[in-house]
């Protein structure tokens, strides 16, 4: 145990030097576009990524930093990743909801083209951390692939949520944030903060 | 990611995240191959005491990128092998 770091950062992201991002991923293989950056994540670029003439609807879907949780202060969210992998999920995602046409959506496809992009590292308060944006035909298949997508992301993507949270009576610096466990604390085991451990 | 030991030839890279990542206080290190899948916990549980009440229990683990089942016995982490320990999502 004598290993173990006290210092209370060690469970956080290693948080990029803005000076010099690790570069981003991203594939486009018309029509799907998936990516991950450390740059704030550009809307109407993504937005421009889906156009189509055959669709009449984009359907965006924008996750930002709110600055609370549990009724803490939130400074910022960081995000990590195992990049090479969570590139590859995006593009099984974004691909799988890729139909060929059907009788049921006239003879076209349900949704026309689909992007999904994660940002990494530190995102401040009110910004964008993941954009899924659908062309359709039709508005109700968007946002129906829309929510689906998103729900598989936050399900199935490797990729971590940090939670900075203001300083109050001393300890709670922050913690990692999993659908299983609530937050876990920087010092891991000892250090319960935020309950919602275990079970 | 460019960190290299001397020991490479004879090992397997292991990766950490998150709340498993923590626990470690590394994100990354060599442990020597091979080693059976269902070695893996209980070497990292002797090494990290607690480590798998605490955070593999809800892990899942990738051997190069693939998503392997930890009882399979067929299965061993070769040198050169990149293993990862993704414990559960943002949900």
């Amino acid at each position: 145990m004598s290993g173990r770091t006290a210092n209370p950062q060690s469970g956080a992201p290693p948080l990029s030097d803005p000076a010099n991002p690790p570069p981003p991923q991203f594939i486009h293989e018309d029509p799907i576009y998936v990516g991950l950056t450390h740059a704030p994540l550009d809307i109407p670029g993504t937005i421009d990524k889906v156009r189509t003439p055959k669709a009449g609807a984009i359907v965006m879907f924008a996750g930002t930093t709110r600055d609370n949780f549990n009724s803490k202060t939130v400074k910022f969210l960081a995000y990590s990743s195992y990049t090479p992998l969570a590139l590859r999920t995006l593009q099984r995602i974004a691909k799988s909801h890729i139909t060929p046409p059907s009788e049921e959506h006239g003879g076209y496809s349900k949704i026309q083209k689909i992007a999904i992009l994660h940002r990494l590292g530190e995102v401040p308060v009110g910004e964008e951390s993941i954009l899924v944006v659908v062309s359709a035909g039709h508005r109700k298949e968007g946002w129906e692939v829309a929510e689906e997508v998103l729900e598989e992301c936050k399900r199935k993507l490797e990729v971590w949520k940090w939670e900075e949270l203001e300083e109050g009576d001393g300890k709670e610096e922050g913690g990692w944030r999993s659908n299983r466990e609530g937050v876990q604390p920087v010092g891991g085991p000892g250090l319960g903060c935020c309950g919602g451990r275990g079970h | 990611m460019a960190d290299t030991t001397s020991a490479e030839s004879e090992s397997f890279k292991i990766l950490y995240f998150a709340g498993v990542a923590s626990f470690t206080g590394t994100n990354e290190e060599s442990l020597p191959a091979p080693l059976p899948i269902t070695e893996l916990f209980a070497t990292l549980e002797k090494k990290y005491a607690g480590i798998r009440e605490k955070a593999l229990n809800t892990a899942m683990v990738t051997v190069n990128l693939d998503y392997v089942d930890i009882e399979d016995k067929t299965l061993v982490i070769q040198k050169g092998d990149e293993v990862a320990i993704i414990p559960p999502g943002m949900g």
